[in-house]
């Protein structure tokens, strides 16, 4: 697959700090490529630099063959981008705030109507595109904002933190959505959140910490690197279950942390039914799971991803 | 062009949206033809039959102050509207704009537009008192003034712009702007003569763009033409700049030339916005 984005020894500094250290990085066509990073990673100064906002201070960024430095307006044209924070003229009708998108990206006249019919169907707003914004509730707004995202057919969709702020479940709803126009109209998406659990329907994510990136894999290979599953326990006497443990079990770590006694195997279903039979100390907690982007975010960075 | 267009439109479509803003601009201009125009107008007026005899005959001191009020309203209005840009810019509206590929003069030229035209219209408005003022001015000249409203107030609506680029909150942006507005409208011959200023306010008179609005206006709508030397002297319907009196088009040379300053210098300050 060709990349749509190419990132090149993109550094940002600001004063003396070094916001972005000469990150590498390519976004293949078509695909979801998540960004993940806890907060004051470089995240944001990444994507500002990428979407025009923000000048580099060295490096190379080129979006659908345009340089990002030297053909803003083309580079403008290509993308599309759902903020973090609400962009939507409250005042104006759902309606409004399209077309005034549509005038501002130059979408051909007669092209106009129907776009807009088209987004709205996509999102389920048809029957309230006639009332103001500022009668919305929350998830519709964002999903007006991905509407309008959409509006010109940009090649890559960049949602930042999409689903701050709203409940769970219209957080569902909205992957659902998200997801949707992934497979309809196969546009390259460009995620940062950091809800770890959301970047997992990405096909490759990037993980940022410090300006520079640490790890970009997809979300299994990352997993898949961290050689196994977890086991979390509590016993009646940890100790004597420690030393049980490490005398008659294959492990790949052992880790005690307060009351908790943390396994990683190699496969957890193969492990758990002996581990059962064999441990003579009665277990008074228990819990099996698959790692997560957390425990590769964790064992890629020493600590967990600030909420 | 597109963009110019839309931005403009916006704005005039939220102005109209908004009716308490539309109502609560007209209780200044108004307030000031009551307090001047009812109660300077007999001593105005007194002070002229007086001071010149039979000279002053048929000089009407609300007539020469309504388009000084017009002008004041344009100013207020024109300014004002800036702050849409500072409204925008704290609601998220701007970032929408700025990551669009319209051009930065495209955006400060639409806010310009929008403001001018929110301003011709809070002008023309104020038309509608001429009958219960007991004044009468030429349907023509009315229809003259208009488009110099027009380009008054987008001249005037560039420092409202260059302000609202600067400043990020909308009390601050009204504080400052009262306090650059008020010396404006009384720095310029809108109220009342400004013939015998000192020195150091003559300065401030002259570089005053709302003084050459004001006296295009009162220009286009006054017929200085048929009133005494003595009254065009003592109502200060002759401006002068280095002791030559200047013409209606040099005027509006000289704000066309401050409109096209300004909105470049909000250009640029768009450049350098990241929202």
């Amino acid at each position: 697959m060709n990349s749509i984005i190419s990132v090149k020894d993109l550094t940002k500094t600001y004063k003396k700090v070094d916001a972005v250290k000469a990150i590498n990085f390519d976004v293949k066509e078509g695909e979801i490529f998540g960004f993940l990073g806890p907060n004051g990673a470089g995240k944001s100064t990444t994507i500002n630099m990428i979407c025009t906002m923000l000048k580099p201070t060295s490096g190379e960024i080129i979006i659908n063959d345009y340089d990002a430095k030297k053909q803003k307006d083309e580079v403008r044209a290509s993308i599309g981008i759902i903020f973090q924070e609400n962009t939507l003229d409250e005042k104006l009708t759902a309606n409004e705030n399209l077309k005034l998108h549509c005038r501002f990206y130059n979408v051909p006249k007669h092209k106009r109507d129907d776009r807009i019919q088209e987004v709205l169907e996509i999102v389920d707003l048809v029957d309230v595109q006639k009332q103001r914004v500022e009668e919305y509730s929350g998830g519709m707004k964002r999903r007006l904002e991905i509407a309008r995202g959409l509006l010109h057919y940009p090649k890559v969709l960049f949602l930042d933190e999409p689903t701050v702020g709203l409940d769970p479940n219209t957080r569902a709803h909205l992957w659902e959505y998200i997801l949707k126009l992934k497979e309809k109209e196969g546009i390259t998406m460009f995620l940062t959140t950091h809800y770890l659990d959301e970047a997992e329907i990405s096909d490759r994510v990037a993980i940022m910490d410090q300006g520079e990136i640490i790890a970009i894999d997809s979300p299994t290979a990352l997993k898949d690197q961290l050689g196994g599953d977890l086991i979390e326990l509590s016993t009646e006497d940890n100790e004597a279950a420690l030393k049980e443990i490490e005398e008659k079990m294959e492990t790949v770590e052992v880790k005690v942390e307060e009351d908790t006694i943390h396994l990683k195997v190699a496969s957890s279903d193969a492990f758990i039914s002996s581990f059962i039979k064999t441990l003579e100390i009665p277990i008074t907690k228990l819990n099996i799971r698959k790692p997560t982007l957390n425990d590769v975010f964790l064992a890629f960075t020493g600590r967990k991803i600030k909420e | 062009m597109e963009g110019i267009i839309a931005i403009w439109q916006r704005d005039i479509k939220k102005f109209f949206r908004d009716r308490a803003r539309l109502l609560g601009s007209f209780s200044m201009p108004i307030l000031f033809l009551l307090i001047f125009g009812g109660g300077l107008s007999g001593t105005m007026e007194t002070m002229m039959s007086s001071g010149m005899g039979d000279g002053s005959n048929g000089f009407n001191y609300v007539e020469f102050v309504f388009p000084g009020i017009v002008a004041m309203t344009l100013l207020m209005t024109a300014i004002f509207s800036a702050m849409s840009v500072i409204e925008d810019k704290n609601f998220g509206y701007m970032k929408e704009i700025l990551v669009s590929p319209i051009s930065r003069v495209s955006i400060a030229v639409g806010k310009m537009l929008g403001a001018a035209t929110v301003s011709t219209i809070q002008g023309m408005i104020l038309f509608l008192l001429i009958p219960f003022l007991g004044l009468s001015y030429s349907i023509i000249s009315l229809i003259q003034v208009i488009p110099f409203m027009f380009l008054l107030g987008a001249a005037l609506s560039g420092v409202g712009l260059l302000f609202a680029s600067m400043i990020k909150s909308t009390q601050g942006f009204q504080l400052i702007v009262q306090i650059i507005v008020m010396p404006m409208i009384f720095l310029s011959g809108a109220l009342f003569p400004i013939n015998n200023m000192p020195s150091w306010l003559d300065v401030i008179v002259k570089f005053n763009p709302v003084t050459y609005g004001v006296d295009v206006m009162k220009k286009i709508m006054i017929d200085v033409d048929g009133l005494s030397q003595a009254v065009r002297e003592t109502m200060g319907l002759n401006l002068t700049v280095f002791g030559r009196s200047v013409s209606v088009f040099e005027e509006i040379l000289f704000i066309l030339a401050f409109a096209v300053v300004f909105v470049a210098i909000a250009t640029i300050s768009f450049k350098r916005a990241h929202a």
